[in-house]
């Protein structure tokens, strides 16, 4: 659920290509293989970087002693452990089971790195909603449990918006107004920031303005990133950007760090798992923040999009995909499992049922002056608008993103033509790949 | 050049073949071809593959690895992004190594000049820098660079702007490496007999003669190979520009050629494409490695005459 992604720092092997993978000849245990006979003791391996999740791992070993996780933490988060997982599914020495983002499922599912789960895990229709299940269903096959749905919010410092008498803007129109006010009340100040480092982030809002980035008919993929409705949101933030009302920092920079501490950017379009993030973005602020619905294109309409939000998927390496999956099942929709997904991860679950538990009665440590912080979490994800599908190779649209989108920052030219590059960019990948594309 | 054969390899007349020198060379070969010629010549044929999923909206079937011809070569090449990478590699080739030599050449011959004091600390703290591994000293440099942490005037000046980000870069690559090549000119400088400078002082040359008329052309080879050496390294550029990208827009993840071949191998997942733009880049680097050296190599002889 974390979407930070720490740079490339020991990014240095460059020429290596070559040492680093193996065989692809080794044929790979196939999905229904050998489970472990009753009675023996089974250990998996388990690569997820979420802050707290050795805790949740610890309950399952102490509840199963047979069935034993092992925890480890990933060298790089996102497309860095996807890719390496890629490359190492050939070499047959993946963990069993990976965290996955939702929106790089479709592109392990199509490098045959997981393995569908249905033959382990019964019922899963019943627990979850549609959009939750499109997340990890393909071609009538499952290859996850959900774990959590992250809605995008709008967080404010309420201290500040006190001051000046503003209300968190409920559309994007009165986002427009309120960072005018900001900005003219105090010009060294901004009511948020842009970031070409978050292709996650811009397709949260595309979602939220009916965008459509990836369709499927049969076996034929539409793609429409540069839709109207993506343009739409890219126009309507360079015209603040123009204007010089938002920042055009990235996330996660010192600068961004700093200008969000020090009370510089008063304002952030985030999503569910900020105050996990927040303590370490801008430690002084505690307290300060409040969560409000993320604005809206036309006032009362509660569509979100999602930014972020990972399921578990059991390897085909693993030579226990039973266990590996019945592992998987009770820590994503059990109520023990996703209790201790909230108290430690901090995680919103995405099955309902989950959304109702006891624990969430509590704001996350860092949100402790908004009591009804997950109520207005539970609410939002009644809203949640996503893709019908995620691309088999969004990693390059991801990409694409963040340099197109830094350059127009950069060079102060039009964001919407950037969506033209990600398109193209996207399509021809697909298509060398041999993915059918329509158009 | 080969030396004047010395007495000792001479006296004793060794049998032809023995099987000693084969021994004595096996471990070196034997490694450099486990880890650089089988390495390389598996990326040459990575270079001619590509992947290609099966049919069904997500591949059905397990990817498979064809035959591609020199589309990987003919991709590389035809793209304009690929182009504009290398101009950006040039342009801070194109006064980082011009900064690097002149530097590093200036601080040698004054750590030499007479008058010189405090040689040891000046020496010692010109290549202090040289120790800090590259991205550390990008991450120190980088925050100085932004507004917000910038004892430098970050928010006066744009570091990070369309056109000083490559000053800034510049600046991280040279700040690393002047040190190093200083301490290599410092030892040519020193290994220079005396008395040619004693006699120059004795024409009435004064520091800044002797410096400029005597000892440059002296080491005028070693200022070359310090020029081959800034060349390569500046062919190499990765860390630095890697390193500053996630604190601003300025830097794509196709910036440089070798942070493309990065994001093609292990973003976009391609390595066949990967390996196609190295093998670009590794001709590239070669032929400027012999047009360096050759020019080198003129000046050398030159000043030799």
């Amino acid at each position: 659920m974390n979407l930070r992604r720490s740079a490339a720092l020991g990014a240095v092997l460059v020429l290596a290509l070559a040492a680093c993978s193996g065989n692809d000849d080794k044929a790979s245990p196939s999905g229904a293989g050998s489970s472990a006979a009753k009675g023996e003791k089974v250990t998996l391996t388990y690569v997820n970087w979420d802050g707290g999740m050795d805790k949740v791992v610890d309950e399952w070993n102490k509840l199963n002693p047979d069935i034993q996780v092992k925890l480890s933490k990933p060298s790089g988060t996102g497309y860095t452990l996807y890719n390496k997982l890629i490359t190492n599914n050939k070499a047959g020495t993946n963990p069993d089971i990976t965290e996955v983002e939702y929106q790089a499922l479709p592109a392990l599912i199509a490098n045959q790195v997981v393995v569908p789960i249905d033959d382990y895990v019964k019922g899963l229709d019943a627990k979850y909603d549609k959009a939750s299940l499109s997340q990890v269903q393909f071609e009538g096959k499952t290859y996850g449990v959900p774990q959590n749905v992250c809605p995008m919010v709008f967080f404010y410092r309420k201290d500040v918006f006190d001051k000046l008498g503003l209300k968190a803007p409920a559309t994007w129109a009165e986002y427009a107004t309120v960072a005018a006010a900001i900005h003219k009340a105090d010009p060294k100040k901004f009511i948020g920031n842009f970031t070409a480092a978050d292709p996650g982030w811009f397709a949260g809002l595309a979602q939220q303005a009916g965008a459509n980035w990836w369709k499927a008919d049969g076996d034929t993929w539409s793609v429409a990133i540069n839709d109207a409705a993506s343009k739409k949101v890219a126009d309507y933030w360079d015209d603040l950007i123009k204007k010089g009302l938002v920042s055009p920092q990235p996330n996660w920079s010192a600068q961004w760090n700093t200008d969000m501490n020090n009370g510089t950017i008063v304002g952030w379009v985030g999503a569910q798992w900020g105050p996990n993030q927040l303590p370490s973005i801008a430690k002084d602020t505690a307290g300060k923040w409040a969560a409000a619905p993320l604005p809206a294109w036309t006032a009362g309409d509660t569509a979100v999009g999602i930014w972020g939000g990972e399921t578990e998927a059991v390897t085909a390496n693993s030579k226990h995909p039973a266990e590996a999956a019945k592992f998987v099942e009770w820590m994503n929709s059990s109520d023990a499992g996703m209790d201790s997904l909230i108290k430690n991860v901090q995680a919103f679950p995405a099955s309902p049922q989950g959304q109702q538990l006891p624990a969430l009665k509590t704001p996350p440590p860092f949100m402790s002056t908004q009591p009804d912080y997950n109520t207005l979490m539970a609410t939002a994800a009644k809203g949640v608008r996503t893709f019908d599908i995620w691309g088999p190779n969004a990693n390059v649209t991801f990409d694409s993103y963040s340099n197109a989108f830094g350059a127009a920052l950069q060079k102060k030219t039009s964001l919407s033509a950037a969506l033209d590059t990600m398109q193209e960019a996207t399509v021809s990948d697909m298509k060398k790949l041999g993915f059918q594309v329509a158009g | 050049m080969s030396g004047p054969r010395t007495a000792t390899a001479a006296s004793k007349p060794r049998g032809r073949g023995g099987l000693l020198p084969v021994a004595l060379v096996t471990p070196a070969v034997v490694l450099l071809l486990l880890f650089t010629i089988a390495p390389a010549v598996y990326a040459i044929f990575l270079s001619f593959r590509r992947m290609k999923v099966g049919k069904g909206l997500l591949g059905g079937g397990k990817p498979t690895e064809v035959w591609t011809g020199l589309s990987n070569y003919t991709a590389t090449l035809s793209d304009s992004e690929f182009w504009a990478s290398l101009g950006r590699m040039l342009l801070i080739a194109a006064f980082g190594v011009p900064l690097t030599v002149i530097l590093s050449t200036l601080f040698a011959l004054c750590l030499d000049a007479k008058r010189a004091r405090l040689v040891g600390f000046a020496r010692l703290a010109i290549f202090l820098p040289y120790a800090v591994p590259g991205v550390v000293a990008s991450l120190l440099w980088g925050f100085m660079y932004l507004p917000a942490t910038s004892p430098i005037g970050g928010d006066v000046v744009d570091y990070f702007g369309t056109k000083g980000i490559f000053f800034s870069v510049a600046n991280v690559a040279v700040w690393g490496v002047v040190g190093f090549n200083m301490v290599i000119l410092y030892t040519a400088v020193r290994s220079l007999p005396k008395e040619l400078f004693e006699a120059a002082e004795l024409d009435g040359a004064t520091e800044f003669q002797i410096a400029v008329r005597v000892k440059l052309p002296m080491i005028a080879p070693a200022v070359a190979m310090v020029a081959l050496f800034s060349v390569i390294g500046s062919l190499q550029l990765f860390n630095e520009p890697t390193t500053l990208k996630p604190l601003a827009n300025a830097i794509s993840s196709t910036w440089v050629p070798l942070m493309r071949v990065y994001t093609d191998a292990f973003v976009n997942n391609s390595i066949y494409e990967g390996a196609a733009t190295s093998f670009v880049l590794i001709a590239m680097t070669v032929a400027a490695t012999v047009l360096v050296s050759a020019v080198g190599r003129r000046i050398a002889r030159r000043s030799t005459r």
